[in-house]
C-alpha cells in the first residue's frame, strides 16, 4: 500500500435515514483530489441495510470503486480509486 | 366453546404483524423513505415497488369481490374532505423527520435504532395532543367534506369492479416495462437481503390476508392514541377525564367470522381496535427484532448527533398529530386504502407528496447539515 495513503472513517452508525448516503455523498465530494490520485480510501461504517445498496449505486457512478463487507452487527463501506490495483501492490 | 372475537383478532393481527415486521427489515422496506428519496435524490425505485404492492392488493381484492367475498366497508375510511390533504401533508413532513412512518419506525425499533424509539415516543405525544384540539377539528373536518361518495366508483358513477381493473391493467403496464428495463431489481450487498419487489409482493399478501379475515386493512394508530391517552391519564387524570375525544366508540363494524357487531375508539380500553392494533405493533416490532437477531444485526448505538434526536422526536409528534387529523397513517390509506379505491385516500396521498417534500427540505437543512 502506498505508505502516503490516507485513511478516513466515518461513523454513522444509528443515525437517521438517510445520514449514511448523505454523509457518504458530501464526503466523496470533499476528498474528490485524493480519492482520484489514489492517496486517500473512505471508510463508511453503517447498520442501514438499505445504505449497502444506495451508496454503492450512487458512488460507482462517480467513477470510484466501492465494496460492501459486513463486519459484526454492521457493514464497512470502502470507497476509493481502484481496489484491484491496490490490492495488486499490497502483495507485491 | 367458541373463542372470543377478541382473541381471533389479536392472533391473527399478530401473526401478520411478525410477517411483516420481518418482511419489512430483511428489505429495509421504508415507506418513508421512498417519498423522501424522490425529492432528495431523484430516486423513485422503492415507489415503483410500493405501486406493485398497490396493483397487487387492489388485483387481489377485485378477484375477491367477485367471487363474492366480504371486504371492508369503505366507510371506514371516511368520506374524502380537506381533512385528508392537510394530514397526509403533515404525516409526509412528519415521517421523513422522524426517519420513518409509524410501521417503519416500529421495525426500525425492532432491529435496535433508539431514534426510532424515540419518534414512538413523539408519536404518542402528537397523538395525545390531537385530543386537545380535536372538538374544533372535527368541526373542520365535517364542514369541508366533499360530499357523500366515499369512493373513486361511486364519483365516477362506474362498478367498482371495473374501475379496479381498469386501473391494475394500466399499472400492470408500467410495472412490466420497468420490469423488462430492469428497473425493479437492485444488486443487493446486505445479507439475507429481501428485494423490494418480492417484499411488496408479500406486503400485499398480508394486506389481503387482513382484508379478509379482520375485516379490515393494516392500521395502528388509533393504539398509539389509546397509549398517549393511557399515559396522559396517569400523569394528568382530572385533564384526562374532560376530554372528549376519548369518549366516543367511533369503530363498529361486523369481522367476516362472525355475526357479532364489534366496537372501538381511542379510549384506552380493551375493544376491537385494541384487539386488532396492539397486537399487530408488538409483532411488527417484534418480528423485526426476530430477523435482525437471526442476522446479528440488533445493535442499539446511542452516540448519535442531538439534532437527530430532536428531529425524531418532533418528526414523530407531527407524525402522531397527523394520523388523528387526516385521519389514520400512510399504511392505512396507501396499502389499505388505495387498493379498495377510496376516494380519501386518494386525498391523503395527494397531500403526502408536497409534505415528505417540505420534510426533505427541513432535514437536509436542519438535521443533516454538514
Amino acid at each position: 500500500m502506498n505508505d502516503d495513503m490516507k485513511m478516513f472513517e466515518f461513523d454513522i452508525r444509528g443515525q437517521i435515514c438517510p445520514s449514511t448516503l448523505l454523509t457518504a455523498l458530501r464526503q466523496v465530494n470533499r476528498h474528490r483530489d485524493a480519492l482520484r490520485s489514489g492517496c486517500a480510501r473512505l471508510h463508511f461504517f453503517t447498520d442501514n441495510r438499505d445504505a449497502t445498496t444506495t451508496i454503492p449505486d450512487a458512488i460507482r457512478n462517480m467513477g470510484y470503486v466501492v465494496t460492501v463487507t459486513k463486519e459484526r452487527g454492521w457493514y464497512r463501506i470502502l470507497v476509493c480509486k481502484d481496489a484491484a490495483k491496490d490490492l495488486v501492490s499490497e502483495g507485491s | 366453546m367458541a373463542a372470543h372475537p377478541y382473541l381471533i383478532l389479536a392472533v391473527i393481527s399478530l401473526g401478520l404483524g411478525l410477517a411483516a415486521g420481518g418482511v419489512m427489515h430483511r428489505a429495509d422496506y421504508c415507506l418513508a423513505g421512498m417519498f423522501r428519496d424522490l425529492f432528495l435524490f431523484r430516486q423513485s425505485f422503492m415507489l415503483r415497488t410500493l405501486l406493485l404492492l398497490v396493483t397487487a392488493t387492489m388485483a387481489c381484492l377485485a378477484i375477491a369481490r367477485l367471487a363474492g367475498l366480504p371486504l371492508p366497508s369503505p366507510s371506514l375510511f371516511g368520506p374524502p374532505g380537506l381533512a385528508n390533504l392537510i394530514g397526509g401533508f403533515c404525516f409526509g413532513a412528519g415521517m421523513v423527520l422522524a426517519g420513518g412512518c409509524v410501521v417503519g419506525t416500529l421495525y426500525k425499533m425492532g432491529s435496535g435504532s433508539l431514534l426510532s424509539a424515540v419518534a414512538f415516543l413523539g408519536l404518542l405525544a402528537g397523538s395525545a395532543f390531537y385530543a386537545e384540539i380535536a372538538p374544533g377539528w372535527s368541526v373542520f373536518s365535517r364542514m369541508t367534506t366533499f360530499g357523500p361518495r366515499l369512493t373513486l366508483p361511486e364519483w365516477l358513477g362506474l362498478p367498482p369492479a371495473l374501475v379496479s381493473f381498469a386501473l391494475v391493467v394500466v399499472f400492470s403496464a408500467g410495472l412490466v416495462r420497468w420490469r423488462r428495463d430492469g428497473g425493479l431489481v437492485r444488486s443487493a450487498r446486505a445479507e439475507g437481503y429481501l428485494q423490494p419487489w418480492l417484499a411488496a409482493l408479500l406486503l400485499a399478501l398480508v394486506v389481503v390476508v387482513s382484508d379478509l379475515t379482520v375485516g379490515m386493512p393494516l392500521g395502528v394508530t388509533t393504539a398509539y392514541a389509546k397509549l398517549g391517552g393511557y399515559l396522559e391519564s396517569l400523569v394528568a387524570p382530572r385533564h384526562f377525564a374532560t376530554l372528549a375525544f376519548y369518549h366516543p366508540q367511533g369503530l363498529s363494524y361486523v369481522p367476516p367470522f362472525t355475526s357479532a357487531s364489534l366496537h372501538g375508539g381511542a379510549a384506552p380500553q380493551l375493544d376491537a381496535l385494541a384487539a386488532i392494533q396492539f397486537p399487530l405493533i408488538f409483532g411488527i416490532f417484534l418480528g423485526a427484532a426476530i430477523s435482525a437477531m437471526r442476522l446479528r444485526e440488533f445493535r442499539i448505538y446511542v452516540k448519535l448527533p442531538p439534532r437527530q434526536f430532536l428531529s425524531a422526536f418532533i418528526g414523530g409528534a407531527v407524525m402522531g398529530l397527523a394520523s388523528r387529523l387526516a385521519p389514520s397513517c400512510n399504511v392505512w390509506h396507501l396499502l389499505g386504502g388505495l387498493p379498495l379505491l377510496a376516494a380519501s385516500s386518494v386525498l391523503f396521498l395527494a397531500g403526502l407528496f408536497p409534505g415528505a417534500w417540505l420534510g426533505s427540505r427541513l432535514l437536509t437543512r436542519w438535521v443533516l447539515c454538514a
